[in-house]
């Protein structure tokens, strides 16, 4: 019996649930899917920067909103073709991640943490003061988008590129942090003095981690953009940070997994609690609180005990076992 | 115009091929080579003029007390803490000012006083780490599981398992590194730096805390890295068993200033020395 719950057939199961939402889901319930897989992207981005290279840094929804704004504007305002403008969002976000990048490189822990911070309030302020691009806190709506001749139906259209985009990019994350690139990550995370006197070339590789999750926090703001048809200033808050924190913690720090775990899981808490707006900061708290305490190692901790052979490589945690 | 004045080019005591204070007789060029280092941190002058000169194939000791800059100096020969003056040379090049991780592809590896074993990774990954420099797959190739980079990734578990097998650890290749003894992972660190195949290994204190059979077993390592593996090594060491046995000279430290240098019988009857270092001792 224990087979049936092999490392393959839990991955399969995952991957068979989300290809049979378009044929069985009403719109609704296939939107909160596409919001799931988008927050997938988001959340294994973050996991990289966070729980692998160990950088405390509060920026990603601000690119998140980078990628988001650049797409949906390009589509309003010059009838870009969405692929095109996905594209931009997507390089115009990483070369922001770099832009903070720069400055980050020379800072740590907590002061890393508010010069970030810092920069994902000035981001969410030039959103929001802009008016004469951003259309100001109301936000603007972008066009609906055309998947013919594929499909008639933009969500459904939508829908198939986030799967298309969660499958590529997930795998290439995987090989990323399996080579010499996840271990000069961790290395970093663990003491920056050992990884440099290992040949490690600290900067370098911490700028890649800046550029690399930048890179899905882009993809997953345009995809944003491109499913919601509408682009507001307030998707892109403290609170969107401290959801998407949530997500990692939850899901597992320093585990691929644990990223998609974690979005996908806290997508679906969301929507439980959509009914009680007021109760969903308690519950987000209350969640990262006990995972702390009870699942120090996130839910893929969880995964790794009553999965046999659920192996993911840098991540060895005592508290697993 | 002949017969007058020194003969050009005849080889005497007159042309040394480098100046070595203290002899004329020539000698090869120093594996590793300090000179007039000087750092201080914050009006603390934790070195000052201090001079090393490594041999080849030579294990040398470092001791001295508490404070007295044997820390400092391997940072400095590391690149960690750039000094503010002198120059540090491996094989006859300047490498001071250049950045640790550059200092690390040239050649030099590196343990630490409290072991820095990566945690998350498995004892292969932490060895595994120690070739990031000698491997070359872009973020690129890698991200896209080229066949390069997996050939790559193989060859360097491969090597990495050679070096676990040389240190005694293989069987804890899968294991946690951090979930080791303190012994255990005192050689995994070993492991890690030796896996580069560097010329200069720096060691600090690989045998503090260790039981004294972990201590002969250490004793019996350095040797057979230096035998089998050609590479020189300046170690930081309190526990005297190890130093006076295996190290082929000492140099003395106290208050940031170079008090001795000898074989361990020069060292041990240096007055100084006594005073500085094994008196201090002695008192408390």
């Amino acid at each position: 019996m224990r087979q049936l719950f092999s490392r393959r057939n839990v991955v399969a199961a995952g991957i068979v649930f989300f290809a049979v939402l378009p044929f069985v889901a009403n719109p609704y319930v296939l939107f909160i899917g596409n919001l799931a897989l988008m927050y997938v992207l988001l959340a294994v981005g973050l996991n990289m920067l966070l729980g692998y290279a160990g950088q405390l840094a509060f920026a990603h929804a601000a690119l998140f909103g980078v990628g988001a704004y650049t797409t949906g504007l390009l589509k309003l305002e010059l009838d870009l073709h969405y692929g095109l403008a996905l594209a931009a969002g997507v390089g115009l976000a990483t070369v922001t991640g770099l832009a903070v990048a720069m400055p980050a490189l020379r800072l740590r822990g907590l002061y890393l943490a508010l010069a970030t911070v810092a920069f994902a309030q000035a981001t969410l302020w030039v959103f929001t003061h802009w008016n004469s691009v951003t259309y100001g806190g109301a936000g603007f709506r972008v066009p609906p988008l055309d998947f013919e001749p594929f499909t008639s139906r933009p969500d459904v259209g939508i829908y198939a590129l986030t799967c298309l985009i969660v499958l590529a990019s997930v795998p290439l994350g995987w090989n990323l942090l399996r080579s010499r690139v996840g271990r000069a990550w961790v290395a970093i995370r663990e003491s920056e003095v050992a990884a440099e006197s290992l040949g490690i070339d600290v900067t370098r590789y911490k700028t890649i981690a800046y550029a690399v999750s930048a890179m899905y926090a882009g993809t997953a703001g345009g995809l944003f953009a491109g499913m919601l048809g509408i682009v507001t200033p307030e998707s892109f808050d403290l609170f969107q940070v401290i959801v998407h924190f949530c997500m990692v913690i939850v899901g597992g720090l320093g585990s691929i997994w644990g990223g998609v775990l974690g979005a996908v899981g806290l997508v679906g808490l969301q929507e439980v609690l959509r009914a009680f707006r007021h109760l969903q900061e308690i519950a987000f708290g209350g969640l990262i609180l006990f995972t702390v305490l009870v699942i120090p190692g996130g839910a893929v901790s969880l995964l790794k005990r009553y999965v046999p052979g659920w192996k993911e490589p840098l991540r060895r945690m005592e508290h697993d076992e | 115009m002949s017969g007058s004045g020194p003969p050009a080019g005849h080889p005497s005591a007159e042309n040394p091929p480098a100046a070595e204070p203290g002899g004329g007789r020539p000698r090869p060029v120093s594996k590793l080579r300090a000179s007039g280092i000087s750092i201080s941190f914050g009006g603390l002058k934790a070195l000052d003029s201090v001079a090393i000169d490594v041999e080849p194939g030579e294990i040398r000791g470092i001791i001295g007390p508490n404070g007295a800059g044997k820390t400092t100096l391997l940072n400095v020969i590391c690149g960690i803490d750039p000094p503010d003056r002198g120059t540090v040379w491996l094989d006859g090049q300047p490498i001071n000012g250049l950045k640790t991780s550059r200092i690390a592809a040239r050649g030099i590896g590196r343990t630490f006083q409290t072991t820095k074993l990566f945690k998350g990774m498995t004892v292969l990954e932490n060895v595994m780490t120690g070739l990031h420099g000698k491997m070359r797959a872009s973020p690129l190739a890698a991200a896209f599981g080229m066949r390069s980079v997996l050939r790559e990734e193989a060859e360097a578990a491969r090597r990495a398992r050679e070096v676990l097998e040389f240190v005694r650890m293989l069987e804890f290749a899968d294991d946690e590194a951090t979930s080791l003894s303190f012994g255990q992972q005192r050689l995994v660190e070993i492991a890690r730096a030796l896996v580069s195949e560097p010329q200069v290994l720096l060691l600090d204190e690989p045998a503090v805390g260790l039981s004294l059979t972990r201590v002969a077993e250490v004793d019996e390592l350095l040797r057979r890295i230096r035998r089998e593996r050609g590479v020189t090594i300046l170690m930081i060491e309190h526990v005297i068993r190890l130093v006076m046995g295996v190290c082929d000279r000492i140099t003395v430290l106290n208050s940031g200033r170079k008090i001795a240098d000898g074989t361990a019988d020069e060292v041990m009857a240096d007055r100084e020395v006594a005073e500085a270092y094994l008196g201090a001792e002695l008192d408390a």
